[in-house]
């Protein structure tokens, strides 16, 4: 099946956070909120950027970025949330699959079999993963965006866009074939372009073996806070390429070895014994 | 015929040893869950991480009991696993025809150690630490480490987790299978060896202990 993907326009984006509200209300990620009936006196951050960061009850927030550029100050928003890989870090490290590719080419899990183990959390490039932890236990749980392929409330089986998307206002989020999600974005590219954004870009075409989330940027990735060259990690490579095998090897060569040497003493013995 | 025997391992330090041991079947096999895939299941709910939490302290403290209750012990443990001469070059160059055809005449003589369990000293002392550092890292600092350093550990803590694994299926197979080690099990078990075992594999811890004894005497 052709891969799906989801298209963020920032340039259209008015950070009304409507996304946000409808991803934690489609996902039923209730967070607890901090207002002064629970106890919790309302902090000013100096920013309308809230909650401050994704959490295991929060797939996805909206960035609020304040850029100087030549004496002008751009009020710039960009989408936070799984980022859907193709080469995607997390599913190589997580140790049992809970993590895996969707047919339709992002990355979905199952949060039953999640061990808690926290390797996605580290390996992931865009710091998207988060797990709920007891720091002495070690009791966790993996969550992040599901793509709305949350077990039980799975959108997508049913033919229906993303909850953010759907409820997009000024439609800066599409959902389709990621094809003709990548041919629209370059025809917005080259609009804005023409329009005199001459760094405008279309930012997962082809990073990480391309994302199945695509942002138009008007700007560097950099100026956005988003990694400009997002790979793989040198741990995740050497752990899972290096060691993973070696680990084998060594193991079957000791059972192997430690085998032949009780036939043969074994065999040696009798004879002495004889 | 009366069988003759000599102490080799104390009683609390037995206790202390299958303590230990017990420790580190339990994080060896709740590691191994999340390195098998095929095994990945076993760890789900992270139940296995509570059992790994409890076999490391249990393996830290042990050792520390040891130092604490026999110190000296501990040093001469040390001392002689720290301490290479000749007889072990010799034990490395004669161990494979031993070992593998029970031929004994060229093997040098050893003393309470031979120079393979000086190996594993080495080894469980110094992938000891670096298992506890590692470990302690991702235990108490998961949530304020950075994520390179935190992957890193992994990577490390994997790296000391096959080495003695390996060396630990070794111990465990010339402990209890090999079919010429018929009396390190009962060193360990009950603490006592026959006199001709002490003798040939022990030459030199043998002449130790039977001349002190007859000072003594």
């Amino acid at each position: 099946m052709a891969d799906k993907a989801i298209l963020y326009d920032a340039t259209k984006c008015t950070a009304c956070r409507g996304c946000q509200v409808a991803c934690k209300q489609w996902n039923e990620n209730d967070e607890y909120i901090p207002t002064t009936e629970n106890g919790v006196k309302a902090k000013n951050r100096g920013s309308y950027e809230n909650p401050p960061d994704l959490s295991p009850q929060t797939w996805l927030k909206m960035r609020f970025t304040e850029f100087e550029a030549s004496g002008k100050v751009r009020w710039l928003f960009t989408r936070q949330a799984c980022m859907h890989c193709t080469d995607a870090a997390c599913v190589t490290v997580c140790p049992n699959g809970s993590l895996y590719h969707h047919e339709l080419g992002f990355v979905a899990y199952n949060k039953d079999t999640c061990t808690g183990c926290g390797y996605c959390v580290d390996a992931c490039p865009f710091s998207v993963p988060r797990s709920t932890r007891n720091i002495l236990t070690g009791i966790a749980k993996m969550d992040k965006c599901t793509f709305c392929t949350t077990q039980g409330l799975d959108r997508i089986a049913e033919s229906w866009e993303p909850a953010c998307v759907k409820t997009c206002p000024p439609k800066a989020l599409k959902f389709g074939d990621r094809t003709d999600l990548v041919a629209q974005g370059r025809q917005r590219v080259q609009a804005l372009k023409d329009m005199g954004w001459t760094k405008a870009n279309l930012y997962g075409e082809n990073e990480l073996g391309g994302l199945h989330v695509m942002y138009v940027l008007d700007d560097s990735p950099a100026v956005y806070g988003l990694p400009v060259s997002p790979q793989v990690s040198a741990a995740t490579i050497a752990w899972k390429d290096v060691i993973q095998p070696v680990g084998w090897a060594v193991g079957g060569l000791t059972i192997l070895g430690l085998g032949m040497n009780y036939l043969v003493a074994r065999a040696n013995a009798k004879k002495e014994g004889k | 015929m009366t069988r003759h025997e000599v102490e080799k391992y104390r009683k609390p330090i037995r206790i202390l040893h299958w303590i230990h041991s017990g420790a580190f079947i339990l994080l060896f096999l709740t590691g191994l869950v999340l390195f098998i895939p095929g095994l990945g299941f076993l760890a789900e709910d992270s139940w296995t991480r509570v059992i790994h939490r409890v076999g490391a302290a249990v393996f830290v403290i042990i050792p520390v009991i040891y130092l604490v209750i026999n110190p000296r012990a501990v040093g001469r443990g040390l001392k002689q696993a720290f301490t290479w001469g000749s007889d072990d070059m010799g034990w490395l160059k004669a161990a494979p025809r031993y070992y593998f055809l029970g031929d004994e005449s060229s093997m040098p003589p050893q003393g309470a150690m031979n120079t393979g369990q000086k190996m594993w000293w080495f080894f469980t002392i110094v992938f000891g630490i670096i298992f506890v550092i590692t470990g302690a890292i991702m235990w108490f600092a998961k949530l304020a480490a950075p994520a390179a350093l935190l992957q890193w550990m992994v990577f490390i803590h994997d790296v000391s987790f096959i080495v003695t694994g390996a060396m630990f299926l070794l111990h465990l197979y010339l402990g209890v299978f090999h079919p010429l080690m018929t009396e390190a099990w009962n060193a360990m078990a009950g603490g006592k060896i026959s006199t001709e075992y002490a003798k040939a594999h022990h030459t030199k811890w043998y002449d130790e202990v039977t001349k002190s004894k007859e000072e003594k005497g």
